[in-house]
């Protein structure tokens, strides 16, 4: 995919991670190197949003996968395999 | 300097377990559990509105008489777990009902599993007994305590089960461990501040989500269990058919819909042995 499917996906993803969150951040500055830990997910606040995720984009995402990404970019680039 | 007593009363108390014989020390544990119903009457206040509010008792006293009665059996709770080996290792002392479908996850060594209980029975035998098919994590919340957590760590049997903090800093460290063809052993009905209102005997009580949402998302497999008291160390486990709830796109539907079915199957085993359920936590907040 393009770099400009790809800003698209980004740009859905913080919709996503804005709505799904709990705290308070500047979403609009979350980019591809921000690590999914500093967004203040944890072992269960994630689930809501791999949830939301999987929605948004029309996946089924492989909880394999899934703990191997470690940024957005990652993720970006996970969706990006599953054709979202 | 409340820790400390309490450190130095657990520690006596683990003491004289050690020194009986497991039928005197489960005996001499239950009347500790009555010693406790008698003497912190806040947590008894607690135990007999819930149990009222819950409709299994007709009126106070039956509520008081069921309350003590579930104070006994925590107490007896306690020691089966130090001594879990004695029930473990003997085949007479635990019946296990497990359906086929279960039964086939917990052979398969790739397939995770999430098993989900309630304060009931001994739930942490259950977990133990189901060690023996594949590691067994349980999530829980440390105690209050946390020299009695350590030494609570320090007297459970290891097997293949061990305790994991319910926040974890890892966000993929549930989906992980499911991956990785573990059981994930969890508790529901300890009150939630950010759980999902769902009922439970009618009445709405905040309950933890986590483990619909692992069903949800990880797609893995999840069965209720219930490790009933048949007679002094001796249970009967029981685990359901696989639970299984399509998701609709609809995040809160979804996660209510397993709750209430967990909370049903809870619900079922409760009226059944009411004696055998924590009473003292308060559930029901609004």
């Amino acid at each position: 995919m393009d770099a400009s499917g790809a800003s698209e996906i980004l740009e859905r993803l913080r919709d996503v991670l804005r709505d799904s969150a709990v705290e308070e951040r500047d979403w609009d500055a979350v980019a591809p190197e921000t690590t999914i830990e500093s967004l203040g997910f944890d072992s269960l606040t994630i689930l809501d949003v791999l949830y939301d995720v999987e929605e948004e984009f029309g996946v089924a995402l492989e909880p394999k996968q899934v703990v191997k990404t470690r940024t957005v970019g990652e993720i970006v680039g996970l969706l990006e395999q599953y054709g979202a | 300097m409340l820790h400390f007593l309490e450190y130095w009363a657990a520690r006596l108390a683990l003491l004289s377990v050690d020194l009986l014989p497991p039928a005197a020390a489960s005996r001499w544990a239950g009347w500790l559990g009555c010693l406790w119903w008698t003497a912190d009457w806040p947590r008894r206040r607690v135990a007999i509105s819930n149990v009222l509010r819950a409709g299994v008792a007709e009126d106070e006293a039956e509520a008081r008489a069921i309350g003590r009665a579930a104070a006994r059996h925590m107490g007896m709770v306690l020691v089966e777990s130090m001594k879990s080996a004695l029930i473990l290792d003997d085949p007479e002392r635990v019946r296990a009902r497990i359906p086929e479908d279960v039964q086939a996850m917990l052979v398969d060594p790739t397939q995770g599993l999430i098993v989900v209980s309630g304060h009931f029975g001994n739930w942490e035998l259950a977990g133990q007994w189901l060690s023996r098919y594949k590691p067994v994590a349980g999530i829980s919340r440390p105690m209050n305590n946390p020299r009695v957590e350590r030494l609570a760590q320090s007297r459970r049997p290891r097997r293949g089960f061990r305790m994991i903090p319910k926040y974890d800093p890892d966000p993929g460290r549930f989906l992980k461990l499911l991956g990785d063809g573990e059981v994930l052993a969890l508790l529901v009905d300890q009150h939630s501040h950010r759980g999902a209102d769902v009922p439970f005997f009618g009445h709405p009580a905040k309950t933890h989500t986590t483990a619909a949402m692992l069903h949800l998302v990880a797609r893995a497999p999840l069965t209720f269990a219930v490790c009933r008291r048949t007679a002094p160390m001796t249970f009967e486990l029981t685990l359901t058919p696989l639970i299984e709830q399509p998701r609709t796109g609809d995040r809160s539907a979804d996660v209510e819909a397993i709750l209430r079915t967990l909370n049903a199957h809870l619900e079922e085993a409760i009226r059944r042995d009411p004696d055998q359920y924590l009473w003292g936590h308060r559930r029901w907040r609004s």
